[in-house]
């Protein structure tokens, strides 16, 4: 047998395996549109917050209505609280103002040895 | 072929049928979020990918696996493909080689720790795609080769590639391409002329 025989053999069992074409099984095909349908649905829920206005981003990060209206509650409790504080608390402002400093220097025992180094 | 007919009417009023459009364009339209591309795209590519698949594992579960798995990327891949860079073909049969490689080394790499599986199973799966002792023979003696040889054979032998292309899939030289389907083809004559006593095939001659 010539060499040229041989490969006519195989050329013709590679013909052969040609025409015995493999099929792609029904539950592979669905297997594979279900991953593509996945990465379809994926990619699109992706895309939607990315088009969406960045003052809802701001919205939504600050949780929402039920967030936005904790954080207004609070601030106006604080504005409130601001004005008009109760009868029973020290006013701050009074406080630091009228505050006699000559008191403290007492309180602390300083003012007899300042009197005495000027004697 | 029923639902893909129905389907060009979807391609945003393009006259033409959704068939006849390009793997890129459809992958585009894929990407764009058009589910009836990503049929076509299958109907098209997938038996070239399983049937590459099968020819190198010669093992059913396992080509089915690579194939889905090859597909997984094309979809992933499809919102970045560059027009033009590559035939998509071309790139999907490099995965799936690339795929079926990583599959054999780890098996190869389990076989040192676990009892190996039964030979008859693996030959089994092409038996029940060919019938045919001639095929069963000719997938044997492919099983035998050395990789790169069995790649390069299969894409020129079984799916009809251009020595140019398999180049580019195989990232390598049209020289070494056919240096490799040569002595591939030399292995298998020698092979199954091995094989014809052994097996009595009186029918390769």
């Amino acid at each position: 047998m010539t060499i040229s025989d041989k490969n006519s053999d195989l050329d013709q069992l590679f013909a052969d395996a040609r025409r015995a074409s493999v099929d792609l099984p029904d539950d592979l095909a669905v297997r594979i549109l279900t991953d593509a349908e996945a990465v379809r649905l994926e990619r699109q829920k992706q895309a939607v917050p990315a088009r969406r206005n960045p003052i809802l981003g701001l919205f939504d990060g600050l949780g929402g209505w039920q967030g936005l209206s904790g954080l207004v509650a609070a601030s106006l409790a604080g504005l409130w609280v601001g004005f008009s504080a109760p009868s029973f608390l020290p006013d701050p402002a009074d406080f630091i103002v009228t505050q006699d400093s000559s008191y403290l220097i007492a309180d602390l025992g300083l003012e007899a040895i300042i009197l005495e180094d000027y004697e | 072929m029923e639902d893909l007919t129905s389907s060009s009417q979807t391609f945003r009023g393009e006259s033409i049928a959704a068939e006849t459009l390009g793997d890129e364009k459809l992958l585009r339209l894929f990407a764009d979020g058009d589910a009836a591309a990503a049929r076509i795209l299958t109907d098209r590519l997938g038996p070239r990918c399983y049937s590459v698949a099968l020819r190198m594992l010669n093992n059913r579960a396992e080509a089915e696996d690579v194939t889905q798995e090859a597909m997984m990327r094309l979809w992933k891949v499809a919102p970045d493909w560059v027009p033009g860079q590559a035939k998509i073909s071309t790139w999907l049969y490099r995965v799936t080689l690339n795929l079926c490689v990583d599959l054999r080394r780890r098996k190869s790499a389990d076989a040192l720790d676990s009892i190996p599986e039964p030979e008859d199973e693996a030959a089994s799966a092409i038996e029940r795609i060919q019938h045919s002792t001639r095929l069963d023979a000719l997938q044997t003696a492919l099983s035998q080769l050395p990789e790169r040889q069995r790649q390069a054979v299969v894409l020129r032998h079984i799916e009809e590639l251009s020595n140019p292309e398999i180049a580019e899939i195989m990232r390598i030289s049209v020289e070494a391409v056919e240096s490799l389907v040569a002595r591939g083809k030399r292995a298998l004559t020698a092979i199954l002329a091995g094989r014809k006593e052994e097996l009595g095939y009186d029918d390769i001659r």
